[in-house]
């Protein structure tokens, strides 16, 4: 008698465990849903796609419109591998409508979608006779001619690891100063 | 697996040493670090590029040469295949088997058959001729396929730049 009820009722408080967890997820999650609708159409109204991922894109490819980029952004779905894959596949980014007006922070080094002269002026690596410290060995103006340096620049391997150092980097400025010698050459002719 | 890197570093140098290719040198930066060099090529004759000299720096991975090294120009070098960092994108830098696009032969792509001397070669060939397929600099590209005298005018405006001129 008694194994028969007990039976019974541990099915039956299962069974109210069960329903009663439902309905207690049921009310949590219910607040959460209702107000998430309106959190993601207000996101599509305000055009907001994610500042970082613009930014991603923008250090890879910083020639690239931003605005450009946060509507292929946004069309994909937010995905920065499928508009890398875009750009790199060489069809480019699509012109976003006039419409598309996101709310896109500039950034900071970057200066966005400025004109072509800026962009390049961009990278501003110094000249090689700065790079490498030749100022001392072009104040010739080209014209101290050094023939010999052709054979010597064919120098054996040195057992010493500073004269090999030595050595690489002499071979280095030669190839940098008979550059500049030789354009010099001929833009005097021309 | 360091030991085996170093070793062999050490001998391309040697041999880029001794026996260079044409426009080129190439070496570590220090000896004391064998796995960061810092390469001249040669613009090619011929090219938009001729008479420039072109600084790289090259980082090989400790597991080198299973993996290839990557390659970044110190320089301004507007060209369709170098990215506006100055990262070169050429297929004989990719590893064996990472082919992100499938257009490249896995003959093209990095072995440990290739060399530092090979790759700078390649990369002086592809200097010369841009691939089109893949563009690093898609700027670059489109002037170097629709408007090619503006892009010679810029390349060589470049080179006389670089060089202190």
């Amino acid at each position: 008698m008694a194994e028969s009820q007990t039976s019974i009722n541990i099915p039956q408080i299962l069974a109210v465990a069960i329903v009663g967890f439902f309905a207690i997820r049921w009310f949590l999650n219910k607040p959460a849903s209702a107000s998430a609708p309106p959190a993601s159409s207000s996101s599509r109204g305000g055009r907001q796609v994610d500042v970082t991922k613009i930014n991603q894109v923008t250090s890879m490819f910083p020639q690239l419109d931003r605005r450009a980029i946060a509507w292929d952004l946004q069309r994909n779905g937010g995905s920065v591998a499928a508009t890398t894959e875009r750009v790199l596949g060489g069809r480019g980014l699509d012109n976003p409508p006039p419409s598309f007006q996101p709310n896109i922070p500039a950034q900071e080094t970057a200066s966005g979608s400025s004109s072509g002269v800026q962009k390049r002026g961009a990278p501003g690596q110094p000249d090689l006779i700065t790079r490498y410290n030749l100022q001392g060995r072009i104040s010739g103006k080209g014209k101290e001619a050094e023939p010999s340096e052709e054979e010597r620049m064919k120098s054996a391997w040195s057992a010493d690891k500073a004269a090999r150092a030595e050595n690489l980097k002499r071979r280095r400025e030669e190839m940098i100063l008979a550059a500049r010698r030789k354009m010099e050459a001929k833009e005097g002719q021309a | 697996m360091t030991s085996v890197a170093s070793k062999r570093l050490y001998q391309e140098y040697k041999h880029l040493t001794t026996d260079p290719p044409e426009g080129i040198t190439a070496g570590p930066v220090s000896e004391d670090d064998l796995f960061v060099w810092e390469a001249i090529i040669a613009g090619p004759e011929g090219s938009p590029y001729e008479g420039g000299v072109f600084p790289a720096e090259l980082k090989f991975p400790k597991d080198y040469p299973l993996m290839p090294p990557s390659m970044r120009f110190l320089c301004d070098l507007w060209h369709p295949n170098v990215y506006t960092n100055g990262n070169v994108c050429i297929s004989i830098l990719h590893a064996p088997g990472e082919d992100p696009n499938h257009y490249e032969q896995a003959s093209e792509r990095w072995s440990p058959i290739q060399s530092v001397e090979k790759i700078l070669i390649s990369v002086m060939s592809m200097i010369a001729e841009p691939n089109d397929e893949s563009p690093a600099n898609v700027d670059a590209a489109r002037m170097w396929r629709e408007r090619r005298p503006e892009f010679e005018k810029r390349v060589k405006a470049d080179v006389r730049k670089s060089l202190g001129l």
